[in-house]
């Protein structure tokens, strides 16, 4: 398309620019019913999967049909959202924390055909468009990064995992039979942007090779001492090397000391390290972030390794089905899966969930490791 | 990677725009890249922050920090962002002829 100007003009670039006015202020988009009972609810029920009613102290209810969103959108499907709001909530809508749309009435019966309406919408090729659920105790929807689609550093896709996880764990989105809810989170690499460190179940993209050094360019693109102090665990020192005859700055990478997180290649565009077959996904469970009952907690390293699988990642679906299934069958109610593992004990975590234990998830990580060792007597055979 | 020329000289950048080379930086790099910068003329608080970047480079190997930056040319960051309207590490470290930040930016 031709170059259709905005009215900038970059000839004088400071002209009428307009900075710092930040986000516009929330209560411009509060449905009406939301404004007036703003800070005066009484109560909430979840009515069925997906739907949620709260009562104001004055009586005015509200029904929330909640919705799962692939996260990753057109506009296409943007626009669609908007004429779903515009025909039912007087174009009011919004983002939940994890990403799924809510939608808010004010009678049940709007709730109600509002929800078969979503359910009614589908992809050309057969997904639900905006499929209701992710209340209550089942599997909401999955907090997730990049992947392929966008970043530089990623050792496994985002969206073509979360697409395969989700679909073999619908049926709990729109139920809630769950002991409690289940959160799954997945991260590309070990940056871990968003909540795989705190999640019931996380997914996490993992090298398993140490950076390939570009020593022609790395002085030019790099600032050395960066990429050395970029390593948590000492592995990279600058040095010196002969190339074409010419003496260059560059990094030596001790190998057996490297751990494949590719923090160097974040500091430093000259040492890439991710790799077809060596890269793959750990799996991650047992945190949360609430205060119930028992304090938040970090998820563990439960599987090592699972290699990348596109399109449909099948070990890893299956894995992650049959932790949530165990968890399921075994847990009390109310029990997260962190606090259900905590409680039966790791060794029978293991057993049951039938996960190999290997000497890759032994902590190994400075003086705080030592804390992660059994320092009793108590055990299950 | 593409290769510019202006007035004679020869400069490798990126697609963001930064010299590729350190020691290809010049002078007529300055004059070239600062329109695109939205600065119409060089000044000597825009070459006193150029000097700093590149001494503090040559010396150290990395981009100081931008508390670093102010505190060693009196410039607060706010006047840094006057005279150059991308900020230090767009702006300043791109006209020094550093190489491009890196990190989650």
């Amino acid at each position: 398309m031709a170059f259709i100007s905005s009215g900038y003009n970059p000839e004088k670039p400071m002209q009428d620019r307009i900075t710092d006015i930040g986000p516009q202020h929330f209560t411009k988009f509060l449905p009406p019913i939301i404004a007036k009972n703003k800070g005066a609810w009484d109560y909430h029920e979840i009515i069925e999967p997906g739907m949620l009613m709260h009562v104001g102290l004055s009586g005015d209810k509200v029904f929330t049909v909640r919705c799962g969103g692939a996260r990753l959108m057109s506009i296409t499907n943007i626009r669609e959202i908007c004429d779903i709001a515009d025909k039912y909530c007087g174009g009011h809508l919004r983002f939940t924390t994890r990403n799924n749309i809510e939608f808010m009435v004010s009678t049940l019966e709007e709730a109600k055909a509002l929800k078969a309406d979503l359910n009614g919408r589908k992809h050309t090729a057969g997904s639900h468009k905006f499929p209701v659920g992710g209340t209550g105790a089942g599997v909401t929807n999955i907090v997730h990064t990049q992947g392929w689609v966008h970043c530089h550093t990623p050792a496994t896709d985002a969206s073509g995992t979360v697409k395969a996880t989700m679909d073999v764990v619908f049926e709990e989105f729109t139920n809630m039979r769950l002991p409690a809810p289940v959160r799954i989170s997945m991260a590309c690499c070990l940056n871990m942007c968003g909540a795989v460190h705190c999640s019931d179940i996380a997914i996490l993209g993992i090298h398993r090779k140490p950076p390939i050094i570009d020593n022609e360019n790395l002085d030019n693109v790099c600032e050395v001492p960066l990429a050395v102090a970029a390593c948590p665990t000492g592995a990279i020192r600058p040095t010196k090397i002969e190339l074409g005859g010419k003496q260059v700055n560059t990094v030596a990478v001790k190998q057996e000391r490297c751990m494949f997180c590719g923090n160097c290649y974040t500091m430093c565009p000259a040492m890439p390290l991710s790799d077809k077959d060596g890269d793959g996904i750990a799996l991650m469970v047992g945190g949360k972030i609430s205060n119930r009952i028992t304090k938040p907690a970090f998820s563990k390293v439960v599987v090592p390794f699972i290699p990348n699988e596109p399109p449909r990642w099948p070990t890893l679906t299956k894995t992650i089905k049959k932790i949530l299934d165990t968890y399921a069958k075994d847990a009390h109610k109310y029990e997260r899966l962190g606090d259900w593992a905590n409680r039966i004990g790791w060794e029978r975590f293991f057993e049951k969930c039938e996960l190999e234990f290997s000497h890759h998830l032994i902590d190994d990580f400075r003086d705080p490791a030592y804390y992660t060792w059994r320092q009793t007597t108590q055990f299950k055979f | 990677m593409a290769f510019l020329e202006y007035k004679g000289k020869k400069f490798e950048v990126d697609e963001d725009g930064f010299l590729l080379k350190f020691e290809e930086w010049s002078p007529e790099w300055v004059e070239y890249i600062k329109e695109s910068e939205g600065i119409p003329t060089i000044t000597e608080n825009h070459q006193k922050v150029i000097d700093f970047l590149q001494d503090y480079y040559k010396k150290n190997g990395i981009a100081p920090m931008v508390r670093i930056l102010s505190k060693i040319t009196g410039y607060k960051l706010k006047e840094i962002y006057e005279l150059f309207p991308s900020g230090p590490g767009k702006g300043a470290c791109k006209m020094a002829g550093l190489p491009k930040p890196t990190g989650c930016v």
